[in-house]
């Protein structure tokens, strides 16, 4: 059974501690999402994992081995990764062709992969003249061509449409179905919370929740959001306290917010009506992954790593000084 | 080993930059010969004794022109390892090959077998250029046949280990405009500054080392020692020929190894 394995990895560049002692295990037959806010070091493990990048400690093995001690490893791992490219006067054919070589894989898988992606018509045009879209089916299409047992990308619907990702989303699942593995990084939350089973997040580095996603989502529903006018707060957190909700639960959000956690509508509807409390709006914890996401990564952005960045600290646009 | 060579051919035959220089290997030494040739006092060596039109010296100094192989075999190599990072193919090389010390010696003996159709290149268009004299009235066919069998061998050789070097240059330095710059600017300006002012080391510079390679062949030129007509105008004693041949292949395996051991370790983020 493929599987990958990380352990202890941990990676720094200069003063930025990219990953940070990272381990997790990844099996097969199911899709595992890798999400994480920019900068959390998704990129940097991937290309640890596939020996692109140097770990300054701890082991990233697949199948059992290190990448680079895979018998083959085009037939082994396929990896669908950001910054990877094309030389613009060669063809997708002639690229595909020079690593197929290098592999020992047929040339007739070449135009096989070619075709899965929906490539064929172009094939011996310039991969210059490529939209980005296309860039990223020949990625995919690189990644696939040795048949491989397991599968990493890194964002790959970067730049496809909407029937692409809907694609790619029906390509890893009857990819993972094969009983083969899939680790796939994601910024697409509303994408990902389609596609994957499990997911892996990590934030600043560090991994911050694995699991399947539905128990996750499951767990994090348990959350009541309730929008008070300022003057009733005081009451409302009195009042759910006294009806039992552990105090550690019942939070004040902001001034007109509580929060209880570990808590349905259903629980928290009567308190509200056996006080005469008035209440402006209720909503449940969504189970939403990025409902999940943003717990879990709170706080936990690029500003927390790289001083003097702090993206969104002020959400919306900011204008120009004043002339 | 034999796949990863296969699969550099086959990154070099898919690209126009191989073909265009192979164009350049032909389409220079044709007219650049007829110059040397025919018109010796517009190119600036009007102070050699001037071999008489249609002896083998005078082949030797017209067939020499096709020496711009080496050159084109230099910038060959360069770009088989910066356009890897150009165009950052690095990567999907380097997945279907983590080892990256085996990609480097596939390269290197890729670079070979590409400063050969190259230098073979120049010698096609030397030869056709020879017949052509020939046929023309400039000469006969054995003394141009006797030229060519004394440059192109030495040219042939200076190319392939030229094409090593370019390699390695573009391993150490993986940015392509500066291994460009550096190793044309290095052939071109600060060899023969150094070669004229310190003789001592500059003959040991790979401009010179490859002359001293090529003026086996060349010998007539200058009679005693010399070479090519370059080699009149720095009036450089250059090394032995199998001096100059190791110092080339001293640099090339140096610079790969070097780059090997550094620039191409480093992490492709
Ligand atoms: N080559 C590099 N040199 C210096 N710092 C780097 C390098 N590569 C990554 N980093 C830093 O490491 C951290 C993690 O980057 P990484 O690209 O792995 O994040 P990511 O999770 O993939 O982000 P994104 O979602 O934006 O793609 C960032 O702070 C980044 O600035
Ligand atoms: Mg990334």
């Amino acid at each position: 059974m493929p599987d990958l394995r990380l352990q202890g990895l941990t990676k720094r560049f200069g003063s930025v501690l990219a990953v940070s002692d990272l381990s997790f295990t990844v099996g097969p037959g199911v899709v595992t999402g890798f999400l994480g806010p920019n900068g959390a070091g998704k990129t940097t493990t991937l290309r640890m994992l596939l020996g692109l990048v140097s770990p300054d400690s701890g082991t990233a093995l697949l199948n059992g081995v290190p990448y680079r001690d895979l018998p083959n490893q085009t037939r082994a791992v396929g990896a669908v990764l950001e910054a990877s490219g094309f030389h613009p006067g060669r063809s997708a054919r002639k690229h595909l062709l020079a690593i197929a070589t290098a592999s020992g894989i047929d040339r007739t898988r070449v135009d096989e992969v070619l075709a899965m992606v929906g490539l064929s018509e172009v094939a011996n045009a310039r991969v210059g003249g490529y939209s980005m879209g296309m860039r990223q089916r020949l990625e995919l299409a690189r990644a696939v061509l040795g048949d491989p047992e397991i599968l990493i990308l890194d964002e790959p619907a970067n730049g496809l449409d909407p029937q692409g990702i809907a694609w790619i989303r029906q390509f890893l699942r009857s990819f993972a179905s094969l009983g083969r593995v899939v680790l796939v990084s994601s910024h697409l939350l509303a994408e990902a919370a389609q596609t994957v089973d499990e997911v892996v997040i990590l934030a600043r580095g560090h991994l911050v929740g694995k699991g399947r996603l539905s128990e996750m989502l499951d767990r994090q529903a348990a959350t009541v959001r309730i929008r008070t006018p300022e003057h009733e707060q005081a009451r409302l957190l009195a009042a759910l306290r006294d009806a039992g909700f552990a105090p550690g639960c019942v939070n004040m959000n902001d001034a007109t917010t509580v929060t209880v956690q570990g808590a349905s509508p259903e629980a928290v509807a009567p308190v509200i009506t056996a006080n005469g409390i008035l209440v402006y709006e209720m909503t449940s914890g969504g189970g939403s992954l990025e409902g999940l996401f943003f717990e879990m990564t709170e706080g936990a952005g690029l500003g927390d790593m790289v001083p003097g960045y702090s993206p969104g600290a002020v959400p919306g646009y900011v204008r120009g000084g004043e002339r | 080993m034999s796949r990863l060579v296969r699969a550099e051919l086959v990154k070099l035959r898919t690209v126009w930059s191989t073909w265009v220089i192979l164009i350049i290997a032909v389409a220079f030494t044709l007219p650049g010969g007829l110059l040397v040739g025919f018109a010796p006092h517009n190119n600036g060596i009007r102070h050699l004794i001037f071999p008489t039109e249609g002896t083998r010296a005078w082949f030797d100094l017209v067939l020499s022109t096709m020496d711009v192989v080496l050159d084109l075999a230099l910038i060959l190599g360069i770009l088989m390892v910066t356009g890897e990072y150009r165009h950052k193919t690095v990567t999907p090389t380097f997945l279907y090959e983590p080892r990256r010390g085996r990609v480097a010696a596939a390269k290197l003996f890729a670079a070979a077998g590409a400063a050969v159709a190259v230098a073979v290149a120049g010698g096609v268009a030397g030869l056709l250029l020879g017949f052509g004299l020939v046929a023309s009235g400039h000469g006969n066919i054995a003394e141009m046949l006797g030229a060519f069998g004394h440059v192109f061998p030495g040219v042939l050789f200076a190319t392939v280990l030229f094409g090593v070097y370019g390699l390695g240059l573009g391993a150490i330095m993986k940015n392509q405009v500066a291994a460009l710059v550096t190793g044309l600017g290095a052939s071109a300006v600060i060899e023969p500054l150094v070669a004229s002012t310190v003789p001592a080391v500059g003959r040991w510079l790979p401009g010179e080392a490859a002359q001293a390679l090529e003026s086996v062949t060349a010998h007539a030129i200058k009679g005693g020692h010399g070479g090519g007509f370059l080699t009149g105008i720095t009036g450089l004693k250059l090394v032995t020929w199998w001096e100059g041949a190791l110092a080339l292949l001293i640099y090339g395996l140096v610079f790969v190894i070097a780059g090997s051991l550094t620039t191409l370790r480093s992490d492709v983020t």
